[in-house]
């Protein structure tokens, strides 16, 4: 292994001390002068209904009321919230179906929630007290809360496009017979001895980021639209609203203000479009937007629940012969993100195991739900629950060890990864099973915990995932980083990518240090203004560190490139007989010959003349590194977690005792982010598993929009857990990492399931896992006996 | 839906009892009273709207929190959550109350919350007040035109509605003293740790060796109010405690509660479940808070 320096070093997060201390800028907490505030009219009566009569006049004589806006009083254009559209060619769009369906304010309300108008007032209290008096009436209409009800042949149409309100099914063009397949399934069901398939059920979870959506926006004096936004995407925001109000890219800003929290929930546009309709009807004065937590919940995207069947064929000796399956999702009620998931959900699916044939259909129906978008695993731990459980059937059926069969069947170096077509370059998930098998003593607790008898009894199960680092080849993967060194030899880096709490600023930041061959302290990263930085597709499918990193190692190559180039001539040596050390270039061999790195950037800014020659000292010009980097894959993360967990059988409470989560990583360019990511993704995949999902009324009307009723894991919740970092370099890597934003999220939620299913010996198929549905399915079980 | 900002409110800052009662007297049908305020401020950050809210931060003497083996435990006031945890008398003769107090809400509620609010907001999932409920107690309730005394067990009328009327203070908890032999025990089942209750219980019991010689024992989540399990606690007077007893009692709880479907769980799971949550509340207490 090279010598490295920075990378794979504890160094201080960029972030720590403004965000421990309280000095951290949210949005929330950026005044202006002048500064108004605006406030959403939604409706919460209905989640289906058209609007007969609204009634502003009563808020616009309210105190400090400044303006009043209805459906009218905004742009017309419709929009897409979601960024897909950017991220695949024009071609792709129109084969993808994505559609313009939403707009400011509406009149046909599709979600608990939908904005109907606003009041923008010269306080937050005044626009609230002024909010109440605009009157509106409504006819209600029937609601569709699930793929089932929305494509009933009597359903109101959401959209006319979309007929039978299927807003996307994977596209005939693309994917013969509407599937994501290879082999022929059929064929190969028919050679299977064990057969095993089920119908699932995946929750509505929310992201639950800390900083509820917040945005201020100001049409300055000189006609630009200025976006203060805590997004996770500054440039395609920035194009985003740029098409949605007219305007040349030149006059859209996005500042980036510090970020509390993603997990897909600041995905594309939120709110960017109804602040800057409010901004942009009283020029010149900043407008801020504050949501309740109610609020940011109903208008942010959350993870896409539906029901989800699947069957698969085995071999008496194991072997996986073919598997079928079908994600039909409540959508929600706009488009956003409706392709995405709806393929990604079956990538994962068909990236994990060998079988002969696959064949996977994806579905999103309209539904009167709030929209679903991207959430951490952007549909594969959906996969997880569902793929997992059913190998784990099949084991059972075959009687063969979970652990033993996912070594011999997972897919690895050379087939065909969550793209076909792309085959995997890494993959060190044999490692990962075994070193989580020997550190949570999986054989003799397996062993252990047959024909259990007690109140509480143990069970223990494993999963394990596939993922990417960036969406190469199915999203354009590009990021633009710019390196500009200043006459004190530190440099700035200065690229698009939000950092939402992972910690990407600290470990792209090592790689820019590494890379160069500086201290960690020379650099400093600058980040979050679209007027500065170059083209980037976002913080999102655990590409930052991946392409970011790229980027930022390109770019700093090129630094490195140019001090080299330089030196040589002020040495009068080749480039290939020098070498850096603490930032002086030497010549090999030769211990006086050298020159100072500090010496080169000061004489590039200050080439000033020797008096005496007439002769310019040193090399002229301010050296900048550049890149415009398109990864070459997309360096698959795998990983596998084991759960022990105890069930009551009294009352169908399950405690989580352990967790393991071990993961090929590629390189840990900071051991301690990465565990942060996996510990929160273990976090949120226990939740989605045991307690998370979001439930309406038969009317519609959101019921748990709040952190009283919606309940996640917290600290206190949390089993002992052990995180193991696989460090198999991946090839393409910036100094062989790999992505592992979501990672973590995948398995914990296959496995605890599994060890559920071990312990008691019944699959619960829908998620959550509430005791609740413990406890009928241990009755109904009994009933079957008896 | 919640707002971000507040209705108007005149907040009044009595330094007395004798104060905060005259300020009762004249707004109470259009005031509040402020303790630890975690109820009231989410109230009023809900829907809640309210003239004034008389606030106990300078009224001395309500944060007392005293023991005497003779007159048993009086609770102030202002007492918060924290000031129960920290008492080596309740933790030692009150062991359903400091343990409800344990669990209750979060840390940084339990701070701030206190155990007379708890009583007072009437909801039939209270930690604190259903463990009170069990050991037993009677609420001092102050006006201008006098004292009063009310049994808990005469205390809730019905969801969110108390015996307290609208110029009455109240103003300290009066918990017996330990009668000899005395156990008790609090319990309950969440959705996660830091919840509320989707179904509690507490039990005190006076034991002479297995024999009982008396028991209140008392749920939470199973109806408008919390309740007395006076089946329950009849069959625990007739016999030792066996497990056959304690099977008796599991199959009892179920005819006496009325639990309903809501977002923290189904009346037919806190039906199922109920007599399991009494049986191991019961063998709690017996254990010394040793849960087996």
């Amino acid at each position: 292994m090279e010598d490295l320096k920075v990378v794979g070093k504890r160094v201080e997060r960029v972030d720590v001390r403004a965000k421990v201390t309280g000095g951290a800028l949210y949005a929330a907490d950026v005044q202006l002068a002048g500064m108004l505030y605006g406030k959403i009219v939604r409706c919460y009566d209905h989640a289906h209904a058209r609007v007969t009569s609204l009634d502003l006049s009563e808020a616009a004589k309210c105190k400090g009321v400044i303006k009043v806006l209805g459906p009218k009083d905004v742009t017309q254009k419709e929009y897409n919230a979601s960024v897909l559209d950017m991220m695949v060619s024009a071609d792709m769009r129109g084969v993808l179906g994505d559609i313009d369906d939403q707009s400011i304010f509406t009149d046909h309300v599709k979600h608990y929630g939908d904005a109907i108008a606003a009041v923008i007032a010269t306080s937050e209290e005044a626009a609230e007290r002024a909010a109440e008096k605009i009157r509106v009436t409504y006819e209600e209409l029937p609601v569709y809360m699930t793929a089932e009800a929305a494509k009933h042949p009597d359903a109101l149409q959401f959209r006319p496009e979309k007929p039978g309100n299927l807003a996307f099914q994977l596209p005939e063009m693309a994917f013969p017979d509407n599937a994501y397949a290879w082999g022929d399934v059929e064929d190969s069901f028919a050679g299977a001895d064990i057969i095993v398939e089920d119908s699932f059920y995946v929750p509505k979870q929310k992201q639950c980021q800390m900083e509820p959506g917040t945005y201020i926006a100001l049409y300055d004096d000189q006609k630009r639209l200025n976006c203060w936004t805590s997004t996770q995407m500054p440039k395609l925001v920035q194009k985003k609203l740029a098409n949605l109000f007219e305007l040349p890219m030149t006059r859209v800003r996005i500042n980036i203000t510090v970020i509390g929290g993603g997990f897909g929930a600041r995905l594309g546009m939120v709110l960017e479009p109804e602040t800057c309709a409010l901004a942009m009807a009283v020029p010149g004065r900043p407008v801020k937007l504050l949501s309740t937590r109610e609020e940011d919940w109903v208008t942010s995207p959350s993870r896409h629940p539906g029901k989800y069947w699947m069957k698969m064929g085995f071999k008496k000796d194991g072997t996986p012969v073919a598997c079928d399956a079908r994600f039909e999702n409540y959508k929600g009620a706009y488009y956003v993100d409706a392709s995405g998931t709806a393929f990604t959900t079956g990538a994962w699916l068909g990236g994990m195991y060998k079988f002969d044939s696959l064949r996977y259909r994806g579905e999103s129906y309209y539904t009167n739900q709030s929209i679903c978008g991207a959430f951490r695993g952007y549909g594969n731990p959906q996969t997880n629950f569902v793929m997992e459980q059913m190998v784990d059937r099949g084991c059972a059926e075959l009687g063969v060890d979970p652990i033993e069969w996912r070594r011999k069947w997972h897919k690895t170096i050379g087939d065909d990864g969550w793209c076909i077509g792309v085959p995997y370059n890494s993959c060190a998930l044999d490692e990962c099973l075994d070193r989580a098998s020997a550190a949570i003593g999986w054989t003799e607790k397996r062993a252990k915990y047959k024909n259990q008898t007690g109140t509480v009894r143990r069970g223990i199960g494993v999963a394990v995932m596939n993922h990417t680092s960036g969406a190469m080849p199915m999203l354009l993967e590009h990021t633009v980083c710019d390196v500009l060194m200043h006459q004190d030899a530190t440099v700035t880096i200065n690229l698009a990518c939000s950092d939402m709490g992972q910690g990407s600023h600290t470990t792209l930041r090592q790689v820019a240090a590494e890379t160069l061959g500086f201290p960690y302290e020379d650099v400093h990263m600058s980040v979050g203004d679209t007027d500065a930085a170059g083209f980037d597709i976002g913080a999102h499918a655990s590409r930052t560190l991946y392409v970011g990193g790229g980027a930022v190692k390109q770019a700093c190559e090129d630094v490195r490139r140019q001090l080299f180039d330089r030196a040589a001539l002020e040495l009068e040596e080749d480039v290939g007989n020098l070498y850096m050390e603490d930032k002086i270039i030497h010549v090999k061999g030769s211990s006086n010959k050298s020159i100072s790195v500090q010496t080169i950037a000061d004489q590039g800014v200050n080439n000033f003349m020797n008096p005496e020659t007439g002769e310019l000292i040193g090399q002229p010009g301010q050296i900048q590194g550049y890149a415009s980097f398109f990864p070459p894959h997309n360096a698959p993360p795998f990983g596998a977690t084991i759960a022990e967990v105890e069930v009551d059988m009294e009352t169908g409470e399950v405690r989580v005792i352990e967790l393991v989560n071990a993961h090929d990583v590629g390189r840990a360019i900071h051991p301690g982010v990465v565990e942060g990511q996996l510990d929160g993704g273990a976090q949120q995949g226990l939740g989605m598993v045991l307690t998370e999902e979001t439930y309406y009324d038969d009317k519609g009307i959101c019921l748990n929009n709040n952190f009283t009723d919606y309940k996640m894991f917290g600290p206190s919740d949390m089993p002992k857990m052990t995180n193991i970092l696989v460090e198999n370099p991946d090839p393409t890597g910036p100094f062989g990492a790999k992505g592992v934003g979501e990672a973590g999220i995948v398995p914990p939620v296959g496995a605890t399931a599994n060890a559920i299913f071990n312990a008691i010996g019944i699959q619960i198929l829908e998620a959550p896992i509430t005791p609740e549905k413990i406890l009928k399915a241990l009755a109904e079980k009994e009933k079957g006996l008896s | 839906m919640t707002s971000r900002v507040m209705a108007e409110f005149d907040l009044l800052l009595p330094y007395s009892v004798s104060e905060a009662v005259t300020l009762l007297a004249s707004h109470g049908d259009k005031a509040a009273v402020l303790a630890g305020g975690t109820d009231l401020l989410v109230a009023l950050k809900f829907d809640y709207a309210v003239e004034n809210i008389i606030s106990l931060a300078q009224v001395p003497g309500l944060d007392k929190l005293t023991y005497d083996p003779e007159g048993g435990l009086t609770i102030g006031a202002r007492v918060t959550l924290v000031d129960i945890l920290k008492s080596a008398d309740v933790k030692e003769h009150y062991p359903a109350l400091w343990q409800a107090a344990k669990v209750f809400a979060t840390p940084q509620l339990r701070n701030t919350a206190t155990v007379l609010g708890n009583i007072l907001r009437a909801s039939p999932a209270g930690d604190c007040s259903l463990a009170l409920y069990a050991l037993g107690g009677t609420l001092t309730l102050e006006s201008a035109s006098g004292r009063r005394e009310v049994d808990l067990d005469d205390f809730w009328l019905s969801y969110g509605v108390t015996a307290r009327k609208n110029d009455e203070l109240a103003i300290a908890l009066q918990v017996p003293a330990p009668q000899a032999g005395q156990k008790s025990a609090f319990r309950r089942m969440t959705r996660v740790t830091e919840d509320l209750s989707k179904l509690n219980a507490a039990v005190c019991l006076q034991m002479d060796g297995d024999k009982c010689l008396s028991a209140r024992v008392a749920m939470g989540c199973v109806g408008p109010t919390l309740v007395r399990l006076p089946k329950v606690e009849k069959i625990l007077r007739q016999a030792g405690i066996t497990p056959d007893l304690l099977q008796e009692i599991s199959d009892t709880v179920a005819s006496e509660i009325a639990p309903i479907d809501d977002i923290r769980s189904s009346a037919d799971y806190r039906l199922k479940v109920a007599g399991v949550l009494v049986k191991r509340v019961i063998m709690l207490a017996l254990n010394g808070g040793n849960d087996q």
